[in-house]
């Protein structure tokens, strides 16, 4: 067995324990703490102004009573429950699929890594304008392909379902490259020899894929779609300008009614409330979540 | 005394010198104070200022007068730009610190009442108390005045806190050159404008009447207010005097809903519930619409070839009343106004340019630009007759009867509930009394938990 | 049982494909940026070139977009660097240097709690805290603001990789009298090339496209790319061209860096994993 460190190298461990975690508590203590128990207090409120000042009211939790009638919150936490369930599967699968493919090929995997990342770098407004301009019954792109080979056109933002569906395309066009470059970065990182010892073995492509590819990712597939089901569920650009949260309330999502309640119409504290709400039923999802796959882990 | 020539000339000199020291300094003063002021009155050097406004058509107009501001009085002005909904957010930051960023606040109808209620303006005469606003600037409802006892713009019982901007109102758009094909006649009414669309429809190349019935902050229920005031229905029974009674369910808003839902069944696209301002805007430009009623701000481009498949087939009238009626649009317009929290010596700053801009030299300038001018006597103007300017006169007829959607802060709230409803009535989902009860029961419960003294109507059957 | 094998021309394909749906709206775009909008509007296969849309948002009076490009260059270059080493050093620190099962869980669960809030929530209390430091205005502001939204993901990127250098490595560099910043600059950042790449990448992209905070905390001298390509967005009018050719300026340089930067992805793979 080892001999145990020396004291001298146990300190220096300790002092840098601290040094080097240090950095990444001061900006939460600093930027994030405070503003995380600013939006509790909110909501615990209900704060006007008035003469140049602001007049904070204590009302307990009578804001998070008003939630469940509120039609737009319950509209806002169906769809985005749907949404980012959807999205989201199809972003991880498709994702996968193209990372696992450019990591095979030889020829042309800086091109196809450009071009896949090529979505995210446009700003989110953007890509709403443009898609809204593609989406357009008459004028748009995709009906005017659509004529090309002879099939009617939709209304693709105009109809209830057809316009939530259409937003969803949007996103997996939009965040697929998100999923692509991590799930890429993962698989390259993984030692080459298991590729090949797999081959040798005689394994096929599913085998290899489901007993070995997959299990040694699975670090970085959980922390891509922990985050990519967090990011879902702010869905906002998208929605903001495709649709604004209609037709009726077919593509409200919760980050829309948040802005909607706290921005535009001022009530901080209520809006604050659907914040940390939204927060509640997120961090359950994803607990369970990473408590199914450690216990996944652990196992293997 | 012996002649000294040399001390003679010397104390003659000197004089002389101070003399003609004194007729060149003051020439010069005179021809550059000239050179500088407008005919008649010099305008006092100031602080620099901060105007705070949103990127929007009219703000080239805009800073090409605030450019001659500080060509004549040599005062400097920023301005701040922003995206519109980023000036809202941004001007509410600047207030509500200690010390405020900006000096001259353009704020738009949307949140005007929050302001003011919030009390963070101050009043133009703790400034100087000599300031009026000039009696030829229009009066937009009453918004420049705030009566801070009773909480309502009113120009009698209170005190004058800003300056017009810009007075965007809704106009009727309509296709002058369909119309002389067919023999129109320009509508008075909504059945007359109803009868017109209908004659014009022609499905998918264009249709007779295009609506912004899409929910957003503000779309649909923006649209519909002309509509609503003009059949003699309100949201309250009576804002200004304070009786907040939920009149939304009215007989008479039923069958303003009842028209604006049949215009869209009978005249307009398929789906009139995804058009938002700019896709109604869109439909005016690419010729897809025969009428609409957007904003006189969307005029500049309509006669812009990069922009306009309808250059010179457009003209604008008054909007259409309901019987009994008259023609009502809603007021989306912008007030500057100055915040309490920034020192003396900018509030002093910034009220030299307001007065400025409201000054009839100014405003010609404005509205050379191609934007409504906020004073009457301009639109007098010879150059006002020309074609460039053919909006002027409908402009000018509806003005004074521009009324606000909201004078409360709760206003973004009520219009979240309109916006719902009422899209819901015009794709369907709702029948227009259901949507209009509904409405009412929600806005009643805002305004109750908010404290204001109202009531209901009985429901709509 | 059918096997399936890496069909070398059927993973082509379906690699072409994607390119083909990824690239075709950005072409799109491409070409927006040199119409009128009428012609985007009326969606015309066939147009004359039109450079108006380049002139507004490079020379108009309100446009500052060579400025705002050098801003949002400054803000992303600086929140992504400091993310990448504030990150790493955290992860190395929470995995590696013994601290009790509990810390990392719980730095792990912060950073995603703070990740699930909505930016607007955030500006109020930023705003509020710079401004009462006079620092409302400045790079720093919007640097740091940056850094705390992206510090998440990056933690949480550099964990997984920071946790997959065999212990042996480490150990053997110990006993050989390896102090820990000795530790760091000569393996732990070496081997963690990928994760690097990845997390810089997105963190940059992020911090470039970054809306709601870039909007309250800069004014026109510190204003970044997604302000200025907003303001175009308007009421009346969304001028589709103006967006288009900002989005365009922008995005070209950023596909030079990807191209440039994926060279040295390549050579750091290659290195990396001598394991």
């Amino acid at each position: 067995m080892r001999a145990p460190p020396a004291r001298a190298d146990a300190i220096q461990v300790d002092r840098w324990r601290f040094y080097t975690l240090a950095p990444a508590l001061a900006v939460y203590l600093l930027l994030a703490l405070l503003p995380i128990v600013n939006l509790v207090v909110m909501s615990a409120h209900d704060i006007r102004w008035q003469q140049g000042a602001a007049q904070w009211t204590l009302v307990g939790l009578k804001h998070y009573t008003e939630l469940p009638r509120d039609p737009l919150v319950r509209a806002g936490l169906a769809n985005t429950t749907l949404f980012a369930l959807l999205a989201v599967t199809a972003e991880m699968l498709i994702g996968f699929a193209l990372a696992l493919f450019v990591s095979r090929i030889v020829v042309g995997r800086v091109l196809y890594r450009t071009i896949f990342l090529l979505p995210i770098l446009i700003p989110g407004i953007v890509i709403g304008a443009i898609w809204k301009l593609m989406y357009n019954p008459d004028f748009g792109i995709i009906n005017q392909l659509f004529g090309l080979v002879g099939l009617a056109g939709f209304d693709w933002l105009g109809s209830g379902r057809l316009a939530f569906m259409s937003v969803i395309v949007v996103d997996i066009w939009h965040w697929t490259p998100f999923v692509f470059l991590l799930l890429l970065a993962g698989l390259e990182s993984l030692p080459e020899d298991i590729h090949e010892a797999a081959m040798l073995d005689g394994a096929s492509a599913w085998q290899e894929l489901r007993r070995v590819t997959i299990p040694m990712m699975l670090p970085v597939i959980v922390v891509t779609l922990a985050f990519r089901l967090i990011v879902s569920f702010k869905v906002f650009d998208e929605v903001y300008l495709l649709t604004g949260g209609g037709p009726g309330t077919a593509t409200e999502v919760l980050s829309f009614t948040i802005y909607r309640r706290f921005f535009t119409e001022d009530r901080m504290g209520y809006g604050s409330a659907i914040s940390v709400v939204a927060l509640f039923v997120l961090t359950l999802v994803i607990v369970l979540f990473m408590g199914m796959t450690r216990r996944r882990m652990h196992t293997n | 005394m012996i002649f000294n020539r040399g001390a003679f000339v010397h104390s003659l000199l000197r004089p002389f010198i101070a003399l003609a020291a004194l007729v060149v300094t003051t020439a010069m003063a005179t021809w550059g104070g000239a050179a500088f002021a407008q005919a008649g009155a010099p305008w006092p050097k100031v602080s620099p200022i901060t105007i705070v406004i949103n990127q929007s058509p009219w703000f080239g107009g805009f800073s090409k007068v605030v450019e001659a501001y500080e060509k004549e009085t040599g005062n400097k002005v920023t301005l701040d730009v922003n995206p519109f909904a980023g000036s809202g957010e941004k001007q509410r930051n600047s207030v509500r610190a200690k010390e405020g960023q900006f000096d001259i606040l353009v704020m738009n109808s949307a949140w005007l009442a929050e302001f003011y209620h919030g009390g963070f303006l101050t009043p133009l005469n703790t400034i100087d108390a000599s300031f009026r606003l000039d009696p030829q600037v229009m009066s937009y409802d009453d918004t420049g005045y705030w009566d801070a006892t009773k909480k309502s713009n009113n120009a009698k019982t209170g005190v004058v806190y800003g300056v017009p901007i810009n007075g965007n109102i809704q106009v009727l758009y309509y296709r002058s050159d369909l119309y002389e094909k067919a023999g129109l006649k320009v509508p008075q009414t909504w059945d007359e404008l109803a009868a017109n669309a209908k004659a014009l429809n022609s499905p998918p190349n264009v249709y007779g009447m295009v609506q912004r019935g899409a929910r957003s902050a503000s779309d649909i229920s923006y649209d519909w207010m002309p509509y609503l005031h003009s059949y003699n229905g309100a949201i309250f029974r009576d804002e200004k005097a304070g009786d907040f009674t939920v009149t939304i369910n009215s007989p008479e808003a039923r069958q303003a809903l009842d028209m604006y839902v049949n215009l869209a069944k009978n005249s307009g696209p398929p789906n009139p519930g995804s058009y938002g301002q700019a896709q109604v805007i869109q439909a005016l430009l690419t010729g897809k619409a025969a009428h609409a009623t957007p904003v006189i701000a969307a005029w500049p481009q309509l006669d812009d070839a990069t922009k306009s498949a309808v250059v010179g087939k457009v003209n604008v009238a008054v909007l259409p009343h309901g019987p009994g009626g008259r023609t009502t649009p809603t007021l989306g317009h912008f007030i500057g106004g100055i915040p309490n929290n920034i020192p003396k010596d900018r509030q002093v700053a910034a009220l030299a340019f307001l007065r400025w801009f409201q000054s009839y030299d100014a405003q010609v300038k404005y509205a050379q630009t191609g934007q409504p001018p906020i004073r009457i006597d301009v639109y007098d103007a010879p150059f006002m007759k020309s074609p460039d300017y053919r909006w002027s006169r409908a402009i000018l007829a509806s003005l004074p009867n521009a009324k606000m959607m909201y004078t409360v802060p709760e206003g973004p709230q009520i219009a979240s509930v309109l916006e719902l409803r009422l899209n819901q009535a015009v794709l369907g989902e709702k029948t227009t009394a259901d949507a209009l009860n509904t409405a009412a029961d929600e806005i009643h419960d805002i305004m109750q938990k908010a404290g204001y003294k109202t009531a209901r109507l009985p429901a709509l059957k | 049982m059918e096997s399936v094998r890496w069909h070398r021309v059927g993973m082509h394909a379906v690699l072409a494909l994607g390119a083909l749906i990824v690239v075709l709206p950005v072409v799109w775009i491409g070409f927006a940026a040199f119409k009128t909008q009428i012609a985007l509007l009326r969606g015309d296969f066939l147009f004359t070139p039109y450079f108006g849309n380049f002139e507004e948002l490079l020379f108009s009076k309100a446009s500052d977009y060579p400025a705002n490009f050098f801003n949002s260059l400054l803000v992303a270059s600086g929140s992504t660097t400091m993310v990448l080493l504030i990150a790493t050093l955290a992860a190395y620190s929470m995995y590696r240097l013994r601290w009790p099962s509990w810390v990392p869980a719980l730095v792990l669960m912060g950073s995603l709690v703070f990740h699930m809030i909505p930016p607007i929530t955030l500006v109020g209390p930023w705003y509020v805290m710079f401004r009462s430091i006079g620092w409302d205005n400045t790079y720093a502001a919007l640097v740091l603001t940056h850094v705390a939204l992206n510090l998440p993901i990056g933690i949480a990127v550099m964990s997984v990789f920071v946790r997959d250098i065999p212990l042996e490595i480490e150990e053997a560099a110990r006993l050989d009298g390896c102090s820990t910043p000795q530790m760091l600059w000569r393996i732990v950042f070496p081997l963690v090339g990928p994760g690097l790449a990845a997390t810089g990448i997105l963190v940059f992209v992020f911090s470039w496209n970054e809306f709601a905070v870039a909007l309250n905390l800069t004014s026109r001298q510190t204003a970044t790319v997604p302000v200025a390509i907003a303001k175009f967005a308007q009421e009346y009018e969304i001028k589709n061209g103006v967006m288009a050719a900002g989005a365009l300026l922008s995005v070209i340089p950023a596909i030079l860096l990807l191209l440039f930067a994926q060279r040295h992805i390549v050579k750091g793979l290659t290195a990396g994993t001598g394991k």
